[in-house]
């Protein structure tokens, strides 16, 4: 008999997340991305973490104000067209975070080397830039089979935890995402323990009929979550898009004040009848 | 041979220079957040290149049908009418390739005589004066394309024209030279003052057009280094009334391209228009231009 997977956010946050871990999150800048966890861990108080993901948005930089991270590895921390990510651009200038400076490719193939075993993966890119200047762990070597190539050898990237929000899921932690699937397989194929939070639970037969079926398969996974709107601000494709209004309130109010309105001691439903309630649910619908 | 428009704004004639630099058998790439660039790949596959294929990073497909530009519905018209997806490898693997990928439109924050760019900050990288949100997949491919890279910047002035750059996150000529990795370096500078291209020889940046209206004192003085000034200086062609009605009614009725024109409370009207409007649309896929 196979075992459920499914529990709160709040028990899959305390039992997976730890201090001082590398947490992997999935989606891309306003894009599917775990916002929901992202409150949670800043709910729990969890220090020094390093986040690793592929495009950082909203998620990146409220884990920043809320005091959780102490390093970040992305290729773009950005507000997409709503402009710079405050608290991201404040702590990289004060120099009150580490930025590891990535490239969509070292990211890409930090992951895939790290399931691989392998201690580095090769690129010819990068070559000629400023990069390997400020990152003293790349490393540019002759092709070793003798072409002569110039390559770099690009380090694994080894995730503690990867955090992944998904349209579906069944309670064994088979999870499918009918949109781009970006890096969050890597990410879950190589992270020592995965949270799955889903809009939607279904059965492991409906996984079946779902186009891509389970591009996160169940042995990877160690937690399932059931979290509907759970990605909100941002979009989980086919629900609902991002919710420019409140990305705009978010970059208009005060953290202290957003934190107290938006994240503590606020429940799912809450979090969401403070951002607007029905009227924001059928804005955002697609 | 269409007659030229007599009015249009720097964003139109940008798009449309851009638009024109696509060809029938490219295909485009459209990243994250440079509606001027979807414009622009979607103006060229209803008039002159309709068998050009989008390639979206927004959801790793290749994608035929053009849509509207869209700011909120981006990744329905990505995911939803995709020919191919594979999560990030598709775009790891197949950006250098000269048959998957073709095109591509870089927006610099600084820019050097050898068309290096620099996405990644002003002022030191351990002490930086502003931090940027990124250079993303510049630094993995811009000497890459066998097509070369294009830059556009509607932000023509000497702090995006610089000497030297604060960091190079994406490579053009380094010192004049072609690039290690290959690929044929960048083509061309589109700007909201003139077409820049690169001398064959020494491969630094020379005046290809001015833009109509633009004095040659205003683009040296705008820029942070010498120009290549040829001895015939000539125009830029502008617009047709039909490229920029097809722009206006068609493509991009919103003007969402605008905002990566616009600044500070101009932009923000437009930003908060374009939203009020995607947001009361019953149908939120973007309209199909085909």
């Amino acid at each position: 008999m196979v075992e459920s997977k499914l529990m709160t956010l709040e028990e899959a946050v305390s039992t997976y997340v730890n201090d001082g871990d590398i947490v992997g999150i999935g989606g891309l800048s306003f894009w599917r991305k775990a916002i929901s966890a992202c409150r949670e861990i800043i709910r729990q108080n969890k220090k020094d973490l390093t986040v690793c993901t592929f495009v950082g948005g909203i998620d990146v930089d409220m884990l920043i104000a809320g005091r959780c991270i102490s390093e970040v590895k992305s290729c773009f921390v950005g507000m997409e067209i709503f402009g710079m990510a405050p608290h991201y651009r404040k702590a990289v200038e004060s120099g009150s975070i580490k930025i590891s400076e990535e490239s969509e490719a070292t990211i890409g193939l930090g992951l895939r080397a790290s399931y691989l075993k392998v201690p580095f993966m090769p690129l010819k890119g990068i070559i000629g830039t400023d990069m390997p200047k400020v990152r003293k762990d790349i490393k540019q070597i002759e092709d070793p089979l003798g072409s002569g190539t110039q390559i770099m050898a690009v380090p694994k990237i080894d995730l503690d935890v990867a955090i992944l929000h998904v349209p579906y899921a069944d309670e064994f932690g088979n999870g499918n995402i009918p949109g781009a699937v970006w890096m969050d397989a890597d990410m879950a194929k190589t992270a020592k323990k995965t949270i799955i939070i889903c809009e939607k639970l279904v059965e492991t037969e409906d996984i079946r009929y779902l186009p891509g079926k389970a591009q996160l398969p169940m042995q990877t996974t160690n937690a399932v979550v059931k979290k509907p709107f759970g990605a909100h601000p941002t979009s989980c494709y086919p629900f609902y898009t991002f919710d420019p209004l409140h990305i705009q309130c978010y970059l208009k109010t005060n953290f202290e004040e957003y934190k107290k309105k938006f994240i503590t001691n606020k429940t799912a439903a809450q979090y969401l009848e403070e951002a607007g309630g029905v009227q924001t649910i059928y804005n955002i619908l697609l | 041979m269409s007659e030229y428009s007599k009015d249009y704004t720097v964003d139109e004639l940008m798009t449309v220079l851009m638009a024109r630099e696509v060809r029938n058998d490219d295909v485009m790439i459209v990243g994250v957040a440079t509606p001027m660039v979807w414009a622009a790949f979607t103006l060229a596959k209803v008039t002159h290149a309709p068998d050009a294929i989008y390639h979206y990073i927004m959801g790793n497909t290749f994608v035929m049908e053009p849509r509207q530009v869209s700011l909120l519905y981006l990744e329905m018209n990505t995911a939803r009418a995709y020919r191919l997806q594979d999560s990030v490898e598709c775009t790891l693997e197949s950006l250098p390739s000269d048959k998957l990928t073709t095109i591509e439109f870089f927006r610099p924050a600084q820019i050097d005589r050898y068309g290096n760019t620099n996405n990644i900050c002003i002022g030191d990288w351990d002490k930086p004066k502003i931090r940027l949100p990124g250079a993303a997949g510049i630094l993995d491919f811009s000497m890459f394309y066998a097509r070369g890279s294009f830059l556009y910047t509607p932000r023509h002035d000497t702090r995006t024209f610089v000497e030297k750059l604060d960091f190079i996150s994406g490579v053009g000529f380094p010192d004049g030279k072609p690039s290690i990795c290959g690929g044929s370096g960048p083509q061309c500078v589109i700007t909201n003052l003139a077409y820049l291209d690169f001398d064959d020889d020494t491969k630094s940046m020379r005046l290809g057009s001015l833009h109509p209206g633009v004095n040659l004192e205003t683009l040296k003085d705008s820029t942070g280094f010498e120009l290549i000034i040829p001895n015939k200086l000539k125009e830029t062609g502008p617009p047709t009334v039909s490229e920029i009605t097809l722009l206006r009614e068609k493509v991009d009725p919103l003007n969402i391209r605008k905002l990566e024109v616009l600044s500070g409370k101009e932009r923000e009207e437009l930003l908060n228009k374009v939203i009020e409007i995607e947001l009361r649309r019953e149908n939120k896929y973007p309209k199909l231009l085909v």
